[in-house]
């Protein structure tokens, strides 16, 4: 067998191992959670209501509060992620690049349980203290500010959220736009272009980047688990307004699945939630898809 | 040699190391997935202790033994520090040749790998529901026993009135996580507390979002003192709570998670275990006990509260799901503290390997004696009265091989 060969049984091998896995996953996540639709049907998804002591389950809170958290973590953490990249790319002096770029990527690497004791002890506070409160003492004729806020609640759960996004969307933007020719930038300056000009232009340029970046912290956020299980507040209620505890599906799973066994519904109710985070994950990723791909047509 | 012959060299290596590489993971993956195909129903925790030998058999009364092996238990969270403790001592005490590995997955899961024979014994908060203990005692029996006590304490944080002030009742309690009761300064509580200046505030219900014993033990409580908790909630590992519809509920995830946000939230009240309202410094509310005293979770209510209830507990291979907890909380006894709770082992009667039958023996006869010493307790855990430990050490003279 010639090396081309190998090589090509090799890819063959690989891809079709993680094609394979992710085939398991949905499998096992569709055999495990069966019971739950069999008993409930949708109104599984669309029930507001967890009470093992009745095994009645209904997730609609919590996918809402996956919703909410991570909208509020994606457009804080949009504008700062861009922001980050033209900083260190474009106008940081080059010495200290090379320190904001490591310490960045120190912080998306950072584990999410220390982000969550972070964001219980010291952001949690802070935010009600500073931002919340007066937001609702100010403006709390607003729906959207209309509770008064305890420190853990769904607004903490996604400024939390942007703040662990932020470094990770932030080094794919950055990537793309250190890989825009060079002689684009210089075509741009030699117009006459301003600086901002200049960027402004060459972020278009990198628009489907920017978006996939978007949407692949969207995931991480939606999935995040133990950091938001810590700040989210857990109360199984319908969200009312940004500064009311909620919860998501997967701090839902963090916290019931230790005993999930001791229940005959408890389980396949948690496989059930997996399998809806997953089809909206699904669903996000698919429309992102397409959004990025009409974009790089229109240019 | 030529650079190119080098060049074509290097190619020819990169060839063969391709192919050794493939099939290396290639025999990795299949040993990997003969061996779990092969492995005995006990899975990987339960094989150790196939090479464990028995030299000699010794009286299991002190530490002399020359056993050696390896028993490996899962299950509840809140025995975990007091377990991995006793577990080390007694690795030192028998010079490291029986090691006692315990991990902390959660009591349902515990009884799960318990039932599927993934682990020797298991830790539990509850015991065993009816349903599964009938289908082990057709299976040959099981032993569930107390080994240690737990005690849930009420906790608060109202601005100006210290630890050990405020004086509740279990309907209070009851009322404030039901929503009938909003304000601190509620007729109810004032009525308990003439001489606080309590705040016209709303109060924080702060408990537990995760699966767990405490809370199973807590609802308990408030489903024995308050008839329409009973109606309305019941008693389990998480419940539907009715102050979080108002608004005025609070999930904190684990112990560490209810003493944070009662430590945030002025006005607000939860309930932990003792060592966390200890160890994070919340004040801590006097509940009224049966007899109609306010008390402290002091060791000797605690201690109290136990010996008061050794005539309502069952014997180690009786049914205990519907004596504990509903029937264990709120003991009679003037000093009894009303919300103590025990922590279980639950083993087989019949083990197939004589060598850890011996093991699990000399362990557990170790931690209901030696073991509930003071030197020997965690902090933030009580030990049991020897009435109460003498209901593991007569169901472990159970154990047998079949």
């Amino acid at each position: 067998m010639d090396s081309e060969k190998i090589f090509l049984l090799f890819l063959i091998v690989f891809v079709s191992t993680s094609l394979l896995i992710v085939a398991g996953i949905v499998t096992s996540l569709i055999i495990n959670s069966y019971q739950i639709f069999l008993r409930d049907g949708l109104s599984f998804i669309f029930k507001n209501v967890w009470n093992p002591v009745k095994e009645d389950y209904g997730i609609l809170p919590a996918l809402l509060g996956t919703l909410i958290s991570s909208a509020i973590a994606i457009s804080i953490a949009m504008p700062l992620a861009i922001s980050l990249a033209i900083f260190s790319a474009e106008i940081a002096p080059t010495s200290i690049r090379g320190f904001i770029n490591s310490v960045s990527d120190l912080m998306a690497s950072l584990p999410s349980v220390i982000y969550g004791l972070w964001g219980l002890y010291v952001l949690a506070p802070i935010l009600n203290q500073y931002i919340m409160t007066p937001l609702y003492q100010y403006l709390g004729f607003i729906p959207l500010f209309s509770t008064k806020p305890i420190p853990t609640n769904l607004f903490t759960a996604g400024v939390l959220l942007a703040i662990m996004i932020t470094p990770f969307s932030s080094s794919i933007i950055r990537e793309a736009y250190n890989a825009i020719p060079h002689h684009l930038k210089e075509a741009a300056y030699s117009l006459g272009m301003t600086r901002w000009e200049v960027i402004r232009t060459l972020l278009g340029y990198i628009k489907s980047a920017i978006l996939a970046g978007a949407f692949l912290a969207l995931g991480r956020a939606m999935g995040e688990t133990v950091a938001v299980a810590m700040v989210v507040g857990n109360t199984f209620t319908l969200p009312r307004s940004l500064f009311d505890m909620g919860y998501t599906i997967s701090s839902l799973i963090a916290n019931q699945f230790p005993n999930a066994e001791a229940y005959s519904y408890m389980m396949p109710a948690l496989y059930g939630g997996a399998l809806v985070l997953f089809m909206v994950g699904l669903i996000i990723n698919l429309a992102g898809l397409y959004w990025i791909r009409r974009v790089m047509t229109r240019g | 040699m030529s650079f190119l012959d080098e060049v074509k060299s290097v190619g020819m290596y990169t060839k063969y190391i391709v192919v050794i590489a493939a099939v290396v993971i290639a025999a990795l993956a299949s040993a990997f997935v003969l061996s779990y195909l092969w492995m005995p129903t006990g899975g990987i925790g339960s094989r150790e202790s196939a090479t464990t030998a028995l030299t000699t058999t010794s009286p299991a009364t002190h530490v002399t033994t020359t056993l050696s092996g390896v028993v490996n238990g899962a299950g509840a969270s809140f025995p975990n520090p007091q377990i991995q403790a006793w577990a080390s001592k007694f690795y030192e005490l028998t010079g490291g040749r029986i090691q006692v590995n315990y991990q902390s997955i959660g009591s349902g899961a515990g009884q799960a790998k318990f039932r599927e024979g993934v682990v020797d014994f298991a830790g539990s908060d509850p015991p065993l529901k009816s349903d599964i203990y009938n289908e082990f005692k057709a299976k040959g029996g099981i032993i569930q026993f107390p080994i240690i006590i737990g005690t849930i304490v009420i906790v608060y944080n109202i601005p100006g009135v210290e630890s050990g002030k405020l004086r509740l009742t279990g309907e209070v309690v009851a009322k404030i996580y039901l929503g009938e009761i909003s304000y601190w300064d509620d007729p109810a509580i004032k009525a308990l507390n003439p001489d606080l200046n309590l705040p016209h505030e709303k109060i924080i219900a702060v408990h537990r979002s995760d699966g767990s014993g405490t809370t199973r033990v807590f609802t308990a409580y408030l489903s024995k003192v308050s008839e329409a908790w009973k109606n309305k909630v019941g008693s389990d590992f998480t419940v539907s709570w009715p102050v979080d519809e108002l608004g005025n509920g609070v999930g904190g995830k684990g112990n560490e998670g209810v003493s944070a946000a009662v430590k945030q939230n002025p006005y607000s009240i939860g309930y932990v275990e003792t060592a966390y309202a200890y160890s994070t410094g919340l004040a801590i509310a006097l509940i009224r006990n049966r007899d109609g005293n306010y008390v402290l979770p002091t060791k000797e209510a605690v201690a109290s509260a136990a010996k008061a209830l050794v005539k309502v507990l069952p014997k180690a291979d009786e049914d205990w799901s519907h004596i504990f907890p509903d029937q264990t909380v709120d003991p009679p006894g003037k000093e009894s503290y009303p919300i103590t709770s025990f922590s279980f082992v639950i083993l087989r009667q019949v083990y197939d390997d004589p060598v850890k039958v011996a093991i699990l023996k000399e362990f557990f006869e170790w931690v209901l004696t030696e073991g509930q010493k003071p030197e020997n307790i965690v902090e933030g855990y009580d030990p049991l009265p020897p009435e109460v430990a003498a209901i593991g050490l007569d169901g472990l003279k159970l154990l047998r091989t079949g």
